[in-house]
């Protein structure tokens, strides 16, 4: 389970949490009074007043120790440019997500250690085009992938002593065995850039690598237990 | 008998459809100011009408070649054919003699066809005598050479160039629109000049009499001297004549201030309705265009978005400032209130625009006007921003097809990147079109080739395309698991071997543009011929 710290009580932070799986992460929300606080603890989370200018308290959340991943999400740039700051320089393998404002503020955050910027506005104008331009496209992928149905896309890693180390993506025919559609990998090797499968048929998979597939949570799920079952036996 | 003939005509003009599309053609052409037929043939007769100017310049000094008198003869032509077809397009003389014949037989009295003949001129004549059309006359005459006085009315046809040029017509516009402050202003120069002239006539004349000789030499000398021209010729010698010059020259100040600043005014009072015509007339070129309502962060964001796909759009927003910022940016703006329906009319609501976006930072601004636009088209897309959860119900009851809320995707953005950045990524990039590999829909076309057959016949992987799933409204694929229900349809992920393919439905493959686009050739190339009819 991933620890996840949310700085900044907006529709913005309930949102994500609403969207993420509950059993996967547990949060904490840090608030800037008692007010706010009373309004979070009504939705059920454990909250903490504190000053985030002041890292002995931002270490006191966990920052540094057991935080997964920082929300950085005040309305105000500065604030989430200090934090991220005061956070990188506390945890190097933290990953922080920061909301942006003003879009000349994503470049400061990014150099202040930001893994992820978000510009919900810049998002919402994309994804309009997205569906003028591609209305069938867009209403699939929002109603199965993005939506409620239970469609979903992942990452697969190919864990140490795998039997689909050193097997080629061709053999690995998973839309018939796994009801999963396979749609490329990332080669760990080199680096992060996913390759399409209908350009790589015969990539020979290694350990690390990354599969990226589509299908229903129960067969993604069967498929990487599958792949843990395997990797216990060996 | 003739009764009978003039009526028949009159039905068969009202009824004929190729009469009503001649009629049109020949409207667009001369009159319609948003077509590009009448831009066209406009140019062409500027080009005409200078050249002949100058060709009756060079036949005063020069007798004309038998290649200018046939120039000449085929511009008197279009002239004339272009006067008659102005007089013809004016008014519609059918519904004259209809309107009359109605009102005759429901009278039960014998049709009065000298009151009909009398209005049918009436109305031509009304036309014959407006300012163009009486140009239009008098640039034709001319080319009869044999008579003199007709050749300075060669000014005429130069005028004739009003027709043509917009901007002249403009300003003709302008003028005219601040019609009452240019007559109160002749009223005051005309008096400013008679007073002028009867004074120094009687100072000068006496005193003067070889520059002052008589009042018409009075007036010209006052017209000069108000003009602030002052040529010098007639230079007034005694002092009442000096003190008359003064006067008229401080005063003449006066007025031209006064019109200077009367145009200036004008110019400014139709600047932004001038603005306006132009973008309508730069809409009215596109096939289709996007409307979007509101120029704040999120439009600003679609704006861009829609400039580098190369799609166009016209932003209206009542906020001058984000106006003006779209204005900066090289957008088309109209500067008004998106929830009137003259402004979305004019926008062209119900004619070339394909989508609406409502993304004004107001959810009650983006009901009203989704509820105006879905009123005033029935099939138009509507996309509005929501910016309270609670609204989106509002906004789809208002009438919109889809609605975004602008933190609930972006949550959705973060929730999907945690845990899976790569794959939420490129997925994101095959949408966006900004990876080589695209996602496209591709239909399946009655008696196309791959009408009933199987997905394992389509042989995706030679094809190098991925099928990733099917949609579809038919019923014979209930069987099938992975069956996703959309709005009306159902989508059927990773769809197996046997799934026999019907038709209507749409193929989602994910694949290089490349191939994809060939497919689709493919497609549309394998459909019988009545289909592709």
């Amino acid at each position: 389970m991933k620890r996840i710290a949310v700085f900044g009580y907006s529709i913005m932070s309930l949102e994500v949490i609403k969207q993420l799986n509950e059993e996967q992460h547990s949060y904490v929300f840090i608030v800037k009074n008692d007010a706010e606080a009373l309004l979070v603890a009504e939705q059920g989370f454990d909250t903490k007043v504190i000053d985030f200018r002041n890292d002995e308290a931002i270490k006191s959340v966990g920052i540094g120790e057991n935080i997964d991943i920082l929300f950085c999400f005040y309305p105000k740039d500065s604030d989430n440019v200090f934090l991220t700051i005061s956070a990188r320089a506390l945890d190097d393998e933290l990953t922080i997500i920061a909301i942006v404002d003003d879009p000349e503020s994503a470049e400061k955050l990014l150099a202040a250690g930001a893994n992820k910027i978000i510009d919900p506005y810049e998002i919402c104008g994309r994804k309009t085009h997205d569906m003028l331009a591609k209305p069938d496209i867009t209403d699939i992928l929002d109603n199965t992938v993005f939506g409620r149905h239970d469609l979903h896309i992942a990452q697969v890693e190919i864990p140490k002593n795998s039997s689909l180390e050193q097997t080629k993506t061709s053999a690995l025919l998973l839309a018939g065995t796994y009801n999963l559609i396979l749609i490329g990998v990332v080669d760990k090797v080199s680096g992060d850039n996913l390759h399409f499968v209908m350009d790589e048929k015969d990539h020979t998979l290694n350990i690390g690598d990354v599969l990226v597939v589509l299908g229903p949570a129960r067969d993604i799920k069967a498929f990487k237990e599958e792949i843990e079952i395997v990797t216990n036996i060996s | 008998m003739l009764t009978q003939l003039i009526l028949t005509l009159v039905t068969f003009q009202q009824h004929s459809s190729t009469y009503k599309k001649t009629k049109r053609f020949f409207y667009h052409l001369l009159e319609d100011p948003d077509s590009r037929l009448k831009s066209r043939f406009d140019k062409i007769m500027i080009v005409s009408v200078l050249f002949s100017v100058f060709l009756l310049i060079d036949e005063v000094d020069t007798p004309a070649s038998s290649f200018e008198r046939m120039f000449e003869h085929i511009l008197i032509a279009l002239f004339i054919f272009e006067y008659l077809l102005r007089a013809w397009l004016y008014n519609d003389v059918h519904h004259i003699i209809l309107k009359h014949h109605a009102k005759a037989l429901y009278l039960n009295r014998p049709m009065q066809w000298g009151k009909v003949a009398k209005l049918i001129v009436a109305k031509k004549i009304e036309h014959m005598l407006t300012p163009l059309a009486l140009i239009d006359l008098l640039a034709i005459l001319p080319s009869f050479r044999s008579l003199t006085l007709f050749r300075a009315l060669l000014i005429f046809r130069l005028f004739k160039l009003f027709r043509y040029f917009k901007s002249l017509r403009l300003f003709a516009e302008v003028l005219d629109s601040k019609r009452f402050e240019l007559y109160t202003l002749a009223v005051f120069l005309g008096f400013l000049i008679f007073t002028g002239s009867i004074g120094i006539y009687l100072f000068e004349h006496a005193a003067n009499g070889q520059q002052v000789g008589n009042l018409f030499d009075a007036v010209y000398w006052s017209i000069v001297t108000v003009t602030s021209v002052g040529y010098g010729d007639i230079a007034p010698q005694t002092t009442g004549g000096r003190l008359v010059a003064i006067g008229l020259i401080l005063t003449g100040f006066g007025v031209l201030s006064f019109l200077i600043s009367i145009i200036v005014s004008a110019v400014n009072d139709r600047m932004h309705g001038l603005r306006e015509s132009s973008i309508y007339a730069e809409l009215n070129r596109y096939k289709s265009f996007v409307i979007i309502c509101g120029f704040g962060r999120v439009g600003q964001h679609i704006a861009k978005q829609l400039e580098k796909h190369q799609q166009h759009f016209i932003i209206i927003d009542n906020n001058e400032i984000n106006a003006m910022n779209a204005r900066h940016l090289g957008y088309l703006v109209i500067h008004a209130d998106a929830s009137k329906n003259d402004v979305l009319i004019n926008a062209g609501i119900k004619q070339k625009a394909s989508a609406v976006l409502c993304t004004t930072g107001d959810d009650v601004v983006n009901v009203y006007i989704t509820l105006t636009s879905r009123y005033l088209n029935s099939s138009i897309r509507i996309i509005s921003r929501a910016n309270n959860p609670k609204n989106v119900k509002k906004l789809y009851q208002a009438g919109a097809d889809n609605v975004i809320q602008p933190f609930e995707i972006a949550a959705l953005v973060v929730a999907q990147y945690i845990g899976k950045p790569v794959a939420f990524e490129a997925i994101l990039g095959v949408i966006r079109e900004e990876k080589q590999f695209i996602m496209e829909t591709l239909p399946v076309y009655t008696g196309s080739m791959i009408d009933g057959i199987t997905i394992a016949e389509l042989d995706f992987e030679r094809k190098k395309l991925m099928l990733i799933g099917v949609v579809s409204t038919n019923p014979a694929h209930r069987k099938h698991k992975n069956s996703y229900a959309l709005k009306n349809q159902h989508f059927y992920f990773n769809p197996p071997s046997f799934f026999i393919l019907r038709p209507g439905d749409l193929l989602v493959v994910l694949g290089r543009e490349i191939g994809i686009v060939y497919f689709r050739e493919q497609l549309k190339n394998s459909r019988p011929k009545e289909s592709k009819r």
